[in-house]
Formats: C-alpha cells, structure tokens, sequence
C-alpha cells in the first residue's frame, strides 16, 4: 500500500500543463474503447431479449385458440380441456381470471399459483430486465429515450474525434505547422549569424592586412626619418651623415634666435606633415582592394626624379610667387602605359595658409610644365611658412598615384633681403614621416614655446615707489599650444619666477593647464627697462606638489630683442629640462 | 496478458448469450480507495500494486451461478477524480446497484461517503441497492477510520456495509454476492408489486364472465 501511495505521489509530480491537450486526447480513446466495449455488449443483450419475446409470444398463441363450446359446457383456458360440473372443476388464475384446470397452473405457494401464460410473462421481465426499466421510469418518464440516446450520442460525437484524431500518425496534423514553424525560426537566426560571422572573419583578414600595411609605412618612416631632420638637396644621406645629426641633437640650446625660429618651424612641419599623412591614410581606409595592391605596390617602391622650381617674393604686393618648370626621371614602372604626372602646391602649415594649387597634366616621366601660382603672403610669416610640392599620376577616374613629394623651408631662402628669384632643383623623396622617431620625440618634447611681449607703461605721479629707475613697464608671457605639449598632465600648473636685480622676485602662478584649451597668459608688471636688462624668468611646470620640469631665459640679447620692439610678440624655444630628485 | 485476456472476454461475451439475468452494478468512490483493484480481484483474480489513476470509466463482464441462476454482471469501474463526474454520473441512471468505497486509510475519503449517497440518491432510480465497502483493511497498523464508524454511517444511511481487502482478497466475493442476491429480492419485490396493477388492468375484460359463476352457483 506504501508503494501504491508512493506511485500515486509521482504520477502527480509528472503531470505538467503542456500533456494536458494530449493527455485529453488519450482520455478520449480510451473512454471510446469502453463505449464500444459496451455497445457490443448492449447488442448481444438485445438480441437475447428479442429471442425471449418471439418465445413469450409463441407461447401466448398457442394458448390463446378460442374453441367454440355449446354454451353451459366450461373447459381450460390454456389447454381447452372440458372441465366437470363437480369435479376438477378447475380455478380462476389471479392473474388474468381465467378459468385454468389443475395440469396447467403454476403453483408458487399454497396461496401463489399463476397459468401458465402468467408466469412465462413474468419470466420475461425477469430475464430481459424489463422489471428495472419500468421501476426506473417511475422516476425519469423518458427513460428509454435517455438511456439508448446518450450512449450513442457520446459514441458518435466520440467517433467523429477518434476519426479525426487516429486516421494521420503521430504527431496529430494540429501541432505539425507550428514545429515546422519553429524549425524556420530556428534556420533564419542560424543564417543571419552565419553571415556576420563570414562579415567578422572578412573585417578582420581586412584589419591584418591594414595592420601590415601600416607596420610596412611605420618602417619606412623610421628609414627616411633622420633624412628628413637632415634636409639636403642632391645629396644621398650615409652612415656618417645620420651620426652627424644625432650629435647634433644635444646641441641645439645654443643655437641663435634665427636658428631658434628655425626649429620651431621644423616643429610646426612636423605636426602638419603628419596631419597630411593622416589625411592620406584617412583615403586609403575608404579603398578597395584594388586600392589596397595599390598601396602596397606604393609602398615598397622606391622613389626617385627631381623638380625643378623658382621661388620670388615681391615685397611691394607682399606675394610669394612660385614657378613650376618641370619634373625629371620620375618613379613609374608600368611600361605598357604612359606617365601623366602633375604636380600639387600648398604651403604648410595649413591653419595659417589655404593656398592650395595644382598643374596641368602632362605626359612622360620628364614633363615640362612652366605654371606660376601667387599667393599673398606676408612678410613676417615668410619665415615660418613651408612649401609642399607632391607628384601624382593621374588615372583618369581611378584613384591617383603618388609618385614623390618635396617639402622647401622658406625661411632658408633668405627671400626677404633681396627681390632676385631662387632657382632651386629638388629631390622627390617619399611620404613625410610621421612623428614616429625617438629622437623626434626628444626634440619635440624638450621645447617650450612661448610669446613675451613687453611695453611701458604711461608715466603716475601718485607712485609711492620712487625707487624704480627709468620707465616703469609690463612683461606679458604667453604659453601657446599647452594642450599638445603636455597632454599627458592634466593637473599641471605653470609657475612664473621673475628674477630682478637687488633680490627682488616676481612670482605667479597659472590655473591648471586642463582648464585651459588654447593659450595661457602670465603678466609681470612694476618693471622698468634697466631692471629687465639683468632680469632671469624662470618658468617651472608643477603637478601635486611635484616640480616636472623647468625653463630659463636669461639671454640679454633675448631682452634686447623685446626692448628694441615694444608692444611686438616675440618668440621664443626654451628647453625644458627634467628636474631629478 | 492483458490483450489475450480481453480477446478471451470478447469470444465469451460474443457467444454467451445462455443466462438467466443481467444486472448492472456501479463501483463509485474517491480517487485512490482501490476500487479498480476490487474489480480486477473479483473479475480476473489479479492484484497491481502499482496504482494507475482510471480514465472516465471501464468495465468487465463476469457470470455467476447464484440460486441455481445464471446471472451476468457487468461491473462499471468509473474514475473518482472530479474532473471525470459527467462522464460517471451518465452511468448512474442504468446501474441495479451500487458499490461505496471508502479507504479505511484515508479519512478524507470516508468523510466523502455522504456526497457519493447524496450522488446516488440524485441520478439513480429510487430503490438502488447500495453496500458500504471500506476497503484496504489488511493495513490494520494504519487504520485511521475503525469499523463501528463505518458501520454506524451505513446504518443511517441503509446501507450494507462490507469490510474487504482486495490485496489479500478479503471479503471481496462476498460483497458482489450480497450485492446480488439484494438485487434479486428487490426484483421479485418489484414484480409482485406490479401484480396488483396487471391483476387490474385484466379483470376489466372478465367483468361479463363473473356474473355467470353465481348463475352456476345458483342452479346448485
């Protein structure tokens, strides 16, 4: 019994909601196989019964033959037996009061006798059922009706169900569309992620190839890197050479203001150079792969050829007028077709000038072409200004190729002096590298920049100090390009210490660099011009109580060059030098 | 086992038509009191210890000798649970008589007994014969309703009442015995009880016939 309650515990556990359609499926089947079950049941009775009726009725007609008797003579209602006036005489049934003689009654008891005919009725009920079907219409009136009607109902309706529900196999033709269904939902995703993932695959051989791409142009940078530090023209760089240069390195503190200027526009180029570059790249991202071959077909080819330019500046209309004449012994391999270079021209850096001209197309690798562009340029950004000249082949509507480049400082053209033209010929060199080299690196980061600008002030009587000496003035230091120098320190701060005879010291101070985007101002005033004369400005960048690094100017020919031009902006390359500990 | 023994009651049934009466017996109770296991012990002779929740309703054909009779039962097993009662209770209106089966276990199902009556006085005719069974009475250790309550209960509601086991197959031959001899007093009951009407619905033809015999009487 234990195990029969267990059993039942666990049939409860394993029903779940999702069998109920099922399991009401299964229900039906086996309700029908018992309603059949009985209805053949019911027939076989049936059939019984009708065999006991035909025998009650054969019965009732035997004994039912009326002989005609002379009237006064009685006789057997069932055998028709003459009875006698005195003796055996018979009796009365009490069930249909005939007058029945001794052979043909029934006795039951010795009050209970029925005919014949009688008790085979009574037989009938018995054995057919009859009696219960007469006790039961007492209660229910239309009991016959009800009995036969619901049992074949249910079987119809049922047979309809189990027609529907037998006739396909397993599973029913109800739940086969919805699986098919999720089977196509299964197969869409499936596919879509298939797709992205050939996508991913496909991006990612695309950013190998790129990555390479981009070590091989890293590489040759690097190569033409110290070549380009040491700019010369018809001149092949050696071993010696690229030594001179790194020596060279450590030295540049002591180089003039001119040189000074100079280096800054060797900054400057860079920067821009490098935008260029980038901008180069940024077009090579957005080619096919015919682009890419292209590129690399680019960029293992060596470049060589020269161009031939004139350079002139007009001081009255303040141009700068620049002669293309042509091009030698241009780079291009491909024999089958012709050559059809030109030539671009733009000055660097950009944010200063938006000159930007191109030649005509001609044909050969030794085109002649003799264009003059004009551009209007002042004189004091002659010297900062960096002339680009760059070939390309032109493919009609495909993509260009690059086929050499030169950069020409103007500040080492000594235009300004004299109105004759410089007749130059210059080597065609690869893509301007990158700011990719260590030793670009040192120089760039070892420079401060900055604008002082010193002016006097108007002359007041209701001064308490009468101890300044000669006209009292104003030192105004400006820091430009902060963000770019020290992107690394966000926290940090400028200090200003301005050093003047007779131990006096001007000091201040600079919020943080983070706060500010483009220039920071620092202004020293109560200053005359005798005092600047021996004055040393000390310039310290500080971060959280920490000294990073520090500068000096204490040249007397830098303060001579700010006294001889009051009120003009005067720049300045101060090293900076770390601070050890 | 159980397809050869259905083939074998299907040839019987089929071919025995040679039997005195036919009555319908109706086994009714809770879910789980055993009454399925009753039928098959008193019909095949087999017990499962496994238990199996019955679907709708079921039943088997036995024939019995009873007072030099040969009566058929056919015995409707229906299932307990509620969800199946429209389906069982159709079967109420054709059944002769009734088994109420209780598990001496189960207190729950004892205490059920009245609306099972109340079911029966419902849909069936008004003189269904009813014997109480209470069944699983070989776990004595876990009896939790004792005999006199059952007893009492069926006294009151007049009822037979049956203490069986159909494990260990106690009482079980004895119940569906009672159970028909109960049924054949009510039919004869029945039957001399319709006499009178039968009696009555023939005198009317033999009215003219009486007025002869104290004619004869007379001439004596």
């Amino acid at each position: 019994m234990k195990l029969e309650q267990k059993n039942w515990e666990d049939r409860k556990n394993d029903f779940c909601p999702l069998d109920l359609g099922l399991f009401q499926a299964l229900e039906r089947e086996r309700v029908l196989e018992v309603l059949q079950r009985d209805k053949a049941l019911r027939t076989i009775d049936a059939d019984r019964v009708r065999r006991l009726r035909v025998e009650l009725h054969g019965l009732c007609l035997q004994t039912s033959r009326i002989i005609s008797r002379p009237f006064g003579q009685r006789s057997c209602a069932r055998c028709q037996r003459v009875l006698g006036k005195f003796w055996d005489c018979g009796s009365v049934c009490c069930g249909c009061s005939h007058r029945i003689c001794n052979r043909c009654q029934v006795v039951r008891s010795a009050h209970d006798w029925k005919c014949t005919v009688c008790h085979a009725y009574r037989e009938f009920k018995i054995k057919s059922g009859e009696w219960f079907l007469e006790q039961q219409a007492k209660k229910f009136p239309s009991v016959k009706e009800n009995s036969e009607t619901t049992g074949d109902k249910m079987l119809q309706s049922y047979q309809r169900l189990s027609f529907i529900a037998v006739v396909p196999p397993t599973p029913p033709p109800f739940y086969n569309p919805p699986s098919f269904n999720r089977l196509e939902e299964h197969k869409k995703p499936f596919t879509k992620s298939m797709e992205n993932l050939v996508a991913s695959v496909s991006a990612h051989i695309k950013k190998l190839s790129k990555s390479q791409n981009d070590l091989s142009e890293v590489a040759g940078q690097l190569t033409v890197d110290h070549g380009h530090m040491m700019y010369s023209r018809r001149k092949s760089l050696s071993d010696g050479a690229i030594n001179r240069a790194l020596c060279k390195v450590p030295s540049l503190p002591i180089l003039s203001t001119a040189q000074s200027t100079s280096t800054s526009t060797l900054c400057l180029t860079d920067d821009d150079v490098s935008s260029t570059s980038a901008y180069s790249d940024d077009q090579r991202d957005s080619n096919s792969s015919t682009g890419m071959d292209s590129v690399l077909f680019e960029n293992t080819i060596s470049v060589t050829g020269e161009i031939e330019v004139v350079l002139a500046y007009n001081n009255r209309t303040s141009c700068l007028e620049i002669t293309i004449k042509a091009c030698r012994n241009l780079m291009f391999r491909d024999t089958k077709k012709k050559c059809h270079p030109y030539v671009n021209v733009c000055l660097l850096p950009k944010k200063c000038h938006n000159f930007k001209m191109k030649t005509a197309v001609r044909k050969g690798k030794n085109p002649v072409y003799n264009e003059t562009f004009t551009c209007v340029l002042s004189a004091d950004l002659l010297s900062s200004a960096v002339l680009q000249l760059s070939v390309w082949h032109s493919r009609g509507l495909k993509r260009r190729l690059f086929l050499g480049e030169t950069l020409i400082r103007l500040a080492d053209m000594d235009l300004e002096d004299t109105d004759s033209q410089r007749s130059l010929c210059c080597k065609l060199n690869p893509k301007a590298p990158q700011l990719g080299g260590d030793a670009e690196l040192q120089f760039t980061s070892v420079l401060l920049l900055i604008q002082a600008q010193f002016h006097t002030l108007p002359h007041n009587n209701t001064q308490t100090h009468g101890v300044l000496l000669g006209a009292p003035g104003q030192l105004t230091v400006l820091f430009t390009d902060v963000s770019k120098l020290l992107s690394v320190s966000k926290t940090a701060h400028f200090e200003g210490i301005l050093c003047l005879p007779g131990h006096r010291e001007l000091v201040r101070k600079t919020s943080a660099l983070k706060k500010t985007d483009g220039s920071i101002r620092m202004s020293f005033s109560s200053l005359s011009q005798q005092e600047l004369q021996q004055a040393t400005l000390t310039l310290n960048l500080w971060e959280k109580n920490c000294l990073l690094t520090s500068a000096r100017l204490h040249k007397e020919s830098s303060w001579q060059h700010l006294q001889r031009m009051p009120g003009v902006w005067q720049e300045f390359n101060l090293q900076l030098q770390v601070v050890q500990t | 086992m159980a397809s050869a023994t259905d083939n074998r009651y299907g040839q019987k049934e089929s071919s025995d038509q040679n039997f005195d009466y036919m009555f319908k017996i109706l086994i009714i109770g809770n879910s789980s009191v055993g009454k399925t296991s009753f039928l098959f012990r008193y019909a095949d002779d087999s017990f499962t210890p496994a238990f199996v929740s019955t679907v709708g309703i079921d039943f088997k054909v036995k024939t019995i000798y009873r007072n030099d009779k040969r009566i058929k039962l056919q015995i409707w097993d229906t299932a307990g649970q509620e969800r199946y009662r429209t389906i069982t209770t159709a079967y109420y209106r054709g059944a002769m008589g009734f088994i109420l089966m209780y598990d001496i276990t189960n207190e729950e199902s004892f205490a059920a007994v009245q609306d099972w009556s109340t079911q029966i006085k419902t849909y069936s005719w008004d003189n269904a014969q009813v014997l109480l069974v209470g069944n699983k009475c070989d776990m004595e250790d876990e009896r939790v309703v004792a005999s006199e309550r059952g007893r009492q209960l069926s006294e009151h509601l007049g009822f037979e009442y049956f203490e069986a086991s159909a494990k260990d197959n106690i009482n079980v031959k004895q119940t569906f015995e009672r159970l028909v001899d109960i049924i054949c007093e009510k039919m004869s009951e029945s039957l001399d009880a319709a006499d009178p009407a039968v009696t009555g619905a023939k005198q009317g033809p033999q009215l003219t016939e009486q007025p002869a015999a104290p004619h004869q009487d007379c001439a004596c």
